[in-house]
């Protein structure tokens, strides 16, 4: 009899399971799973392994010496970074236009007038007609009484104010005029100059200013002044009030940003700007085969993100930077929020952005390292370097219920995505792709303006709720669900992700929709593209139809959605693709460690 | 309240404190102040007639109630009620750090309007307590959302599912407060009307301000309790500002 340990290293969990063989028959003992300690592949791993040995071990009455033989998997030799590349910047010139959300304007409609600010009432001609700015110094009292106090000859046609008081001025005027508040800059408002208003009714956004030609009708444009009003107009929509203003050189300007640029050291050896987008980007590199390197052009913010992720690696496998080769990396197109230069009332714009996952492989990671600390420390005389991760993780895998040879299976990690198939004659194709769980979370972070980090891989993990009073929340799907006692008064409307019983709140004023939108769209943007995108790699000819079983194993594949969108993706092609079910007990986890003890049973036979 | 008497009450606490080296709580403080104000009844309270300084205290004269109407129970779903403490704009007239009560209502009342609900104004008489004050508010408010404002300032947010000593948003630190905050209060009420989603007030954070006014606060709350009417809970307070 003998009892085999297969301990698996992960980027973020390490995971054990034992087997006991007897009379050539294998049976499973336990399994146990560990967060790892320190960086995959180094010495700090070690405790983790330990920890988790130690907990499978007791659960099933043993220590570490009834152990004869503990097997490591050889880790992939990968090591994935992410960043992120703003390439478009928004500017207003000469203070042209304010084009905000405040939540409560007021008064509905649109008007076009002279700017004229509050204290210059006085100057106001007859049957002219004018927009008055207002700063907060003036209560709302005091800018109704003065614009009721007017005589009727002069024309107010709409009002801006600095403070956020649009509805109490409206409730106490006699007329009723568009209304737009929480405009910050006032003071840089050009008094004088003619100007458009409007406000859209809740739940609408602004029509004539949002349309060129609406400029032109307030404004009176003629066809070149409207051709150049275009940019207001597109920067307009979507909003709930907006003023344009008629200054001779006023506009909006998008400035594309320079990016830098990527080289790709393959059969073609292209260069790519970043700022043509990801599409550009990835056909390049699709058009490249095989991949020696990828190098930034140096000085740039892409030059400086890949020589950073060269750093890391060398450090981590103890090789020269200079001969760490990046093999592969993945493009994503996004939008960043971000503040408008030359905007009155701290309008944002969502920016044009390219997110970036790159991936190193190097040299064998030093795993022997590991095994001989391992066998010192745990007393076990045979702690065995044993096959690669990919490999293991097929055999693991094909423990799932319902599968048969060919099988593939997709790992969907935090850096990495990868695929390995072994086909019916046993023989065995991998694959590493840059981009997983770690880019996706930045894409969330960056198009929502998160600022944690952490709030970011929160949404990425767990779904939605609104809490819509104290004793009930509408969940993403649309169903309601009641509570006996009242929920924390903390939670009182505000978006939360369910973990279990546990709610998590999120601090920022986002709609529920629009995050499920943005976390769908990031999911489907890298772990689809880069599951299909790996699985062609190993599929026989290329093509995806020629598989037949797909077998998601890893951290990925415990998502609440993602199996569900690559299933879904996949039955397109007559592919069975789903979360793997271990041993038919474990789900998509240990799928390595389960592998490295079966194939202790391969190389005992 | 008199000047002189707080500063005299104050000295002799804070004798006390240095020589205990202990803070002490409300009801403690409470029991204290009258403590001393009957060993060593200040000059200023024996020129004011009744040797006793408690008596002093508790010979306050009540206001008579009676007349007015009872605050009835609101059915506009956007009505957001503010119940104000028993001595507010009558035997005190100014919070703790003197923002004159006008002003505090009116602008509750404009943060509330600016939101787009409806504000009302009641009297409580039946509790001077903070949160008891808020949830009297609220069950008697059409949107089920009450704001509780006692006269020296110190305000909270209910809701009338709650229990009295939960809370939507307390804001306890009355002597920090300033008539922005006061707009906000009754902004963010509004917003828990609507069911939106609330940023918390930023406010500001003084450890030193509890025991520097914890003197000042202990003799308005005792004021204020002294004007409690149970006979008379709530009143209708609308027109008062």
């Amino acid at each position: 009899m003998k009892r085999i340990a297969g301990v698996d290293i992960g980027n973020s969990t390490t995971e054990v399971c034992i087997g006991q063989v007897e009379n050539g028959k294998l049976t499973f003992l336990a399994s146990a799973t560990r967060p790892t300690t320190g960086t995959k592949g180094t010495l700090a791993n070690v405790h983790a392994i330990k920890a988790a040995l130690h907990e499978a071990l007791e659960s099933c009455g043993l220590a570490e010496s009834d152990l004869h033989t503990i097997r490591l998997n050889e880790a992939a030799p990968v090591i994935g970074d992410t960043a992120m590349e703003t390439i478009t910047e928004t500017i207003i010139t000469e203070s042209s236009m304010i084009g905000h959300n405040p939540s409560t304007p007021a008064g509905v409609g649109q008007a076009a007038g002279e700017l004229l600010a509050l204290d210059h009432l006085d100057r106001a001609q007859p049957d002219h007609p004018y927009i008055v700015t207002a700063s907060s110094a003036f209560s709302f009292e005091e800018i109704a009484k003065k614009l009721n106090g007017l005589p009727a000859s002069v024309q107010i046609r709409g009002l801006i104010l600095q403070a956020d008081e649009a509805v109490l001025v409206e409730n106490r005027l006699n007329r009723k005029i568009p209304i737009l508040d929480e405009v910050k800059r006032i003071g840089e408002i050009p008094e004088g100059k003619r100007a458009a208003i409007e406000v859209a009714l809740p739940g609408q956004s602004v029509r004539m200013l949002s349309n060129p030609y609406g400029i032109a009708t307030l404004l009176g444009l003629g066809p070149e002044e409207t051709r150049q009003a275009t940019p207001i107009a597109k920067s307009l929509i979507g909003k709930r009030s907006a003023v344009v203003i008629k200054t001779p050189h006023g506009n909006v300007r998008e400035n594309i940003l320079p990016a830098g640029s990527v080289t790709f050291h393959g059969q073609a050896g292209q260069t790519v700007e970043i700022d043509r987008g990801a599409q550009a980007i990835m056909e390049a590199l699709g058009r490249e085969g095989e991949i020696r390197d990828i190098t930034g052009e140096p000085g740039t913010n892409i030059g400086s993100m890949l020589e950073r992720i060269r750093r890391n690696m060398s450090q981590v496998s103890e090789v020269p930077a200079s001969e760490v080769r990046i093999t592969d990396l993945l493009a994503v197109d996004t939008l960043a929020p971000v503040a408008i230069s030359g905007a009155l009332a701290g309008e944002t714009c969502m920016e044009k952005a390219v997110g970036i996952a790159a991936m190193v492989r190097t040299q064998k990671l030093p795993m022997q390292q590991i095994a001989q600390r391992l066998r010192e420390e745990t007393g076990v005389s045979e702690v065995k370097v044993a096959g690669v991760e990919a490999v293991m993780a097929s055999i693991g895998a094909m423990t799932t219920p319902g599968t048969a040879l060919p099988v593939a299976i997709l790992d969907m990690g935090g850096g990495s995505t990868d695929a390995a198939l072994i086909s019916d004659e046993g023989k065995i194709f991998m694959t590493h792709r840059a981009g997983a769980g770690e880019l996706v979370t930045m894409l969330i972070r960056t198009e929502l303006g998160l600022k944690e980090r952490n709030t970011a891989e929160q949404i990425k993990k767990y779904p939605l709720a609104k809490v819509e009073s104290l004793y009930h929340l509408r969940l993403e799907s649309g169903e309601m669900r009641f509570f006996d006692e009242s929920l924390d008064p903390r939670l009182f409307g505000h978006v939360v992700l369910l973990d279990g019983e546990k709610m998590i709140r999120i601090d920022e004023d986002i709609p529920m929709e629009k995050i499920a939108q943005v976390r769908q769209e990031a999911k489907r943007k890298v772990f689809v593209v880069n599951a299909l995108r790996a699985l062609k790699t190993v599929a026989p000819g290329k093509d995806l139809r020629n598989l037949s079983y797909v077998v998601l194993v890893g951290g990925s594949a415990e998502d609440f959605e993602i199996p569900g969108m690559l299933t879904e993706e996949l039955s397109a092609f007559r592919v069975v693709c789903g979360r793997g079910n271990i041993r038919g007990v474990e789900g998509p986890r240990n799928a390595v460690a389960t592998g490295l003890v079966l194939s202790a049973m391969g190389e005992m036979a | 309240m008199d000047e002189q008497v707080i500063r005299l009450v104050t000295e002799a606490v804070l004798r006390d404190l240095a020589r205990t080296g202990k803070q002490i709580s409300g009801e403690e403080l409470t029991r204290v102040i009258t403590k001393i104000l009957q060993d060593n009844p200040p000059p200023v309270l024996a020129q004011a007639g009744p040797q006793n300084a408690k008596e002093a205290l508790e010979a306050a004269v009540r206001t008579d109630y009676s007349q007015y109407p009872p605050a009835r129970k609101g059915t506009n779903p956007k009505e957001v009620v503010i119940g104000v403490g028993p001595a507010f704009q009558m035997e005190i007239r100014r919070t703790i750090n003197g923002i004159p009560h006008e002003e505090v209502l009116r602008n509750l009342k404009a943060g509330i309007e600016e939101e787009g609900m409806v504000p009302r104004v009641i009297k409580v008489l039946k509790t001077s307590d903070v949160c008891f004050m808020g949830l009297e508010a609220a069950k008697l408010s059409g949107s089920g959302i009450g704001i509780g404002i006692q006269s020296k300032g110190t305000a909270v947010i209910h809701q009338k599912d709650l229990y009295p000593l939960s809370n939507l948003e307390l804001f306890p630190q009355a002597p920090l407060m300033t008539e922005e905050h006061y707009r906000k209060v009754g902004q963010n009420a509004a917003k828990y009307a609507k069911g939106e989603q609330v940023k918390p007030i930023e406010c500001k954070n003084d450890p030193m301000i509890r025991p520097k006014f914890q003197v000042k606060a202990a003799l308005m709350h005792i004021r204020e309790t002294q004007q409690l009417d149970p006979a008379h809970p709530y009143i209708e307070w609308e027109d008062r500002s």
